[in-house]
């Protein structure tokens, strides 16, 4: 077993809305070990960046507070340490990529200005050796005449460019752990598989971990080592990435997984998930998936499942699975998902089909 | 029966007093309380942000200088570079910007220019250079005995070694005779607190002369070389008022636009309060107790004037810091300070330059009237709202309200060209009107 690197537990953020306490994230837990890429996957409002944001205590506050529980980063609590601490953890330590390149640069500096001045903070180095470790990363992350384009300001790079850059200032310093939120969502497709070819060939050289957020299951089976599949602000199942593809126990989970688009067959319709999320606002007292899941028993709509262990790393939060019941029937879940579309599929190697040439 | 009805009615009339009691209590808790609660809270936290704001801005300085040295359009991002260049195509206000800054940077000379006070005396083989000099030149200096302790008038003295280098010249035959002496004088030799009541006929003030542009006030002391030290003042008072009544104003609104919630709740009851003190009373309270030197009187006016520029840059905060660079730059481990200072606020300048040469304006204004009134900077200071104050009271002599009408008004009409082209060059649109 790897070295844990970083372990949340039991993580509570919500937030103050003027209809009442929204609980965006309640009760997450994961651990991330040395040197993998976790995936953190879940639809719009599921608590994936929220979950990412609090790892750095960057939620706005107010409306949004850490309500309870604790984030391990090398055996220390960060929850509970002050702000000059976590200020001292952020770009050294841990850092992030965010969602859009377009504006996640300041518009009115250089980009050398920008990743040197991470390395200017932490390391108090000077601004001259600063903007050399600027354009060394700047090289590594694969920006073309790196010399010339150093006192360009964002506007004059494309998009994909322009991530590289976010990608350099986070990794300027050589943090342990790189937090990247859909890093490549508002990227075409292209753009994105060679984004996330760059993640991985400096994460070997870093020898560094990172927490991907993403909704796009291609990019996770592509990316990642483990997974964990959020709804509702709750982790619903964490595995090996063959255990998420290939066993997935929980109904969400291969909910999800049967509604992906697969270019072999020629379905009309695309299989979906009936109903709709239920608010944070107002989550039922049971299981989140209750209303939508197609395997509902009485006990969901009840009391809330805990998270059941199914395997060596495998974690499911669903009664299915409880003591006693270690291989219950899915079957049913299969074919009342493919109820929605009207042929039966020819399922294969989930992973397979859906790769980044595919989906272009 | 009667007897229940009345019951009922009693009843009635309890629950309606309840309700009665109860009505204020609640919203004395709404309306008092809470708020008094939130600002206790509140007022524990601020000195620690005040702290960190100043150590950010200590920690950024060299920042700043570095890049002033190694790069100085570095400091403007190029869209403030191509404002700039798009103000330069509007001719009208940028040539308002160059005559009024010419004439600005002229006013430094006003010594050499408008003076009564010799640039260069040579006597006796020594050479004095009195206009530039602290100390005060008396009539001994200069070998006149008439009147040795009196202050050197250097345009008698003038007159008279002309004459006395005349005599010698005849003397000796129409040639200069060496080691003359000579005396240099502005080329407008009157200064502007100087009682010319010894040299003019007549009771001041006086009209309009060859030597006497705009005549003289009703102390008998020029009133164009007062205008000329006036504008410097003027327009000097106006810069230096903007400047750190913008300085509260941009920190205020940062911070309360940054951090938000009970911050800004709190810090713009506390700005509203502030805007509610009548303005030109309590400067003319504080000018009444304290004597206001020009740098007091810029304190005090900027004390009571940087409400306006806060709501502006408030909002441009509040709209800024939700931007992914904010976070991008939270990410990487920046402190509260230098997110507001560098990377927000040059974000959001728009508002602070283009409402910048209206604050002028309105800043010289406000001189001017304080000093109309009598509350402004202390006399002989030469000052536009005096001269005004005298044409009042000398309706009959219309030069004393002219003179510092006009050049008021072209000041002021100089610096709303000024504005109105800056305002125009931060406009994103490329017309402001649909053509």
């Amino acid at each position: 077993m790897p070295n844990e690197i970083l372990r949340v537990e039991n993580l509570q953020t919500y937030f103050n809305t003027e209809a009442g306490v929204a609980w965006a994230v309640d009760g997450v837990g994961f651990t991330l070990y040395e040197n993998e890429v976790l995936g953190i996957v879940g639809e719009s409002g599921s608590g994936k960046s929220v979950t990412a944001l609090s790892i750095l205590k960057l939620i706005p506050n107010p409306p949004g507070f850490i309500h309870g529980g604790q984030i391990f980063f090398k055996g220390e609590d960060l929850i509970s340490q002050d702000y000059e601490r976590i200020r001292k953890i952020r770009g050294r330590e841990i850092s992030m990529i965010f969602q859009e390149p377009m504006t996640s640069l300041n518009p009115v500096f250089t980009i050398a200005d920008q990743v040197a001045e991470a390395v200017q903070i932490h390391h108090k180095a000077s601004r001259w050796e600063a903007r050399e470790r600027a354009a060394e990363i700047l090289e590594l992350v694969g920006i073309p005449d790196v010399r010339a384009r150093l006192d360009d300001y964002p506007h004059q790079f494309s998009g994909g460019m322009r991530q590289r850059v976010m990608i350099a200032m986070a990794l300027v310093l050589r943090p342990s752990i790189l937090i990247a939120d859909e890093p490549t969502t508002a990227l075409d497709v292209t753009i994105q598989a060679q984004i996330l070819e760059l993640m991985l060939k400096l994460k070997e050289e870093t020898q560094g971990s990172i927490i991907l957020i993403t909704h796009d299951m291609a990019v996770v089976a592509e990316m990642c080592n483990r997974v964990v599949v959020m709804y509702c602000g709750r982790v619903q199942e964490i595995g090996t990435v063959d255990e998420i593809f290939h066993e997935s126990k929980h109904p969400y989970t291969r909910g999800l997984l049967k509604s992906l688009p697969d270019p072999r067959n020629k379905k009309p319709r695309l299989a979906t998930i009936p109903g709709m999320v239920p608010s944070i606002l107002d989550l039922p007292k049971g299981c989140s998936f209750a209303d939508r899941c197609p395997d509902r028993m009485a006990r969901c709509e009840k009391s809330m499942p805990p998270l059941l262990d199914v395997g060596k790393e495998h974690m499911v939060r669903c009664f299915l699975y409880e003591e006693g019941k270690a291989h219950p029937v899915t079957a049913k879940t299969d074919s009342s998902f493919e109820a929605a579309s009207n042929e039966s599929p020819a399922t294969g190697d989930p992973t397979q089909p859906i790769t980044m040439e595919d989906k272009a | 029966m009667a007897g229940s009805e009345t019951n009922l009615q009693d009843v009635t009339s309890i629950d309606q007093r309840l309700a009665g009691l109860m009505f204020p209590i609640g919203f004395l808790y709404i309306w008092l309380i809470r708020p008094v609660a939130r600002t206790v809270y509140l007022a524990l936290y601020l000195p620690v942000g005040i702290i960190r704001i100043y150590e950010s801005i200590l920690e950024n300085l060299p920042w700043a200088v570095g890049t002033l040295v190694t790069n100085p359009t570095g400091l403007f991002s190029p869209v403030f570079l191509k404002r700039v260049r798009k103000f330069k195509t509007l001719r009208r206000g940028y040539l308002s910007f160059l005559i009024l800054s010419i004439g600005y940077g002229t006013s430094f000379l006003s010594e050499l220019l408008v003076n009564d006070r010799a640039l260069v005396v040579h006597y006796e083989g020594e050479t004095y250079f009195p206009a530039f000099a602290d100390k005060k030149y008396r009539n001994k200096d200069f070998g006149i005995t008439k009147g040795s302790f009196r202050l050197t008038d250097f345009r008698e003295l003038k007159t008279q070694i002309d004459e006395e280098n005349a005599e010698k010249r005849e003397a000796n035959g129409g040639k200069p005779a060496p080691g003359e002496n000579y005396v240099i004088l502005p080329p407008y030799p009157y200064g502007p607190n100087e009682n010319l009541l010894g040299l003019l006929e007549g009771n001041p003030p006086h009209s309009p002369s060859r030597h006497h542009w705009l005549g003289t006030d009703d102390r008998g002391r020029d009133v164009f070389a007062r205008l000329v030290y006036g504008f410097r003042i003027s327009v000097s008072f106006g810069l230096l008022v903007t400047l750190f009544s913008y300085f509260i104003g941009i920190i205020m609104g940062g911070c309360l636009g940054y951090y938000g919630g009970r911050v800004d709740m709190l810090g713009l009851r506390l700005v509203e309060i502030w805007s509610a003190i009548p303005f030109l009373y309590a400067v003319m309270i504080l000018a009444a107790i304290l004597i206001p030197s020009f740098g007091l009187l810029a304190l005090i006016l900027s004390i009571f004037g940087w409400m306006g520029i806060t709501y502006y840059v408030r909002g441009e905060f509040l709209r800024e810091k939700s931007r992914d660079y904010v976070a991008a730059a939270t990410s990487i481990g920046l402190s509260d300070g230098t997110i507001i200072f560098k990377h927000i606020l040059p974000n959001s300048l728009t508002p602070v330059i283009s409402f910048a040469p209206f604050a002028i304006l309105t800043n010289i204004i406000s001189l001017v009237s304080l000093d109309f009134l009598g509350f402004g900077l202390p006399p002989p200071t030469p000052s536009w709202g005096e001269l005004l104050g005298q044409g009042l009271s000398n309706l009959d002599k219309p030069w004393l309200v002219f003179s510092p009408m006009t050049a008021l008004f072209i000041t002021l009409l100089l610096i709303s060209f000024i504005g109105e082209a800056t305002r125009e060059a931060f406009d994103p649109k490329v017309y402001s009107r649909l053509r």
